[in-house]
């Protein structure tokens, strides 16, 4: 009777130590959450873009932006996926399908990809029917 | 009454020793975070707006008074006259003083580099232009 008398104290004090694994959980939770928002947008590290120490700072993202990276050999992608210029026309026709031609375009260009490259991706754009489009800058270099 | 204080005393200690794994396990964690914490520079969105295709022609011939700035693989002109970036803002000063609202026709040839484009679109965002019209030139 003893014995299981004092199995029965130190199960009681087994939730006590519920409390750092609580605290885990919510670090983790927190982790996953923040990694999540960082994923979604996935861009294309190696575009080194031009500066605009002027232009005007990015605040709130509609999260319906397409953002289309052209690194400096004109090659196009989209969330690191390579595509070819008929691919990109047939992801915005189908986008603009959905959203309507209030989608918002970035165009992430490269400072030395030449200017042709940038305007294929533009009539392309314009073509799917979006005529409002944006460049991304760099204002401040962290 | 000698044995269960004993006891109570036993798992007290054992509650105080379970926290070292969790603050182990915690400093792991902010290590992680200050490890992979990356500052990411300010981004910039540049605005501009692009003629239809059918209508890109008539625009130009339309607005002859239109600010037009050329933007070549050496340089810029700004309404055919050759200028550099501070001769280029001084003008859209005067220009937005006016009227900010007055649209600027951009073109640039397919070998200018997007740097360039850029330089321009940063200039017109510093004065206050807003209106502007990016077309392609061959």
């Amino acid at each position: 009777m003893a014995k299981t008398r004092k199995q029965k104290r130190t199960s009681t004090t087994a939730p006590v130590n519920m409390t750092p694994m609580i605290d885990i959980v919510f670090q983790m939770i927190i982790f996953f959450v923040l990694t999540v928002e960082m994923e979604r947008d996935a861009i294309d590290e190696r575009v080194r873009m031009a500066m605009a120490p002027h232009g005007p700072l990015v605040e709130e993202r509609d999260p319906r932006t397409v953002t289309i990276d052209i690194n400096e050999r004109g090659e196009l992608s989209i969330a690191r996926v390579p595509l070819s210029p008929g691919q990109l026309r047939a992801i915005m026709r189908n986008t603009v399908a959905i959203y309507g031609q209030s989608l918002p375009v970035v165009i992430r260009g490269d400072q030395d990809t030449l200017h042709q490259h940038v305007n294929s991706v533009m009539d392309i754009c314009t073509q799917a029917g979006l005529y409002r489009i944006s460049f991304a800058a760099i204002k401040q270099l962290n | 009454m000698a044995h269960k204080r004993t006891r109570t005393r036993v798992s007290l200690v054992d509650a105080e020793l379970s926290m070292t794994p969790m603050i182990d396990i915690v400093f792991q964690l902010l290590i992680y975070f200050i490890l992979t914490f990356e500052v990411l520079d300010d981004i910039a969105h540049l605005d501009v707006f692009r003629p239809a295709p059918d209508a890109e022609q008539r625009d130009e011939m339309e607005t002859p008074n239109v600010l037009q700035i050329v933007i070549y693989e050496d340089g810029f002109t700004v309404n055919d006259r050759q200028m550099r970036l501070p001769a280029i803002e001084r003008t859209m000063e005067r220009l937005a003083s006016f009227d900010p609202n007055q649209t600027v026709l951009i073109m640039a040839t397919a070998h200018s580099r997007h740097e360039n484009l850029v330089e321009i679109l940063d200039l017109c965002a510093k004065v206050g232009l807003t209106n502007l019209s990016v077309v392609s030139m061959n």
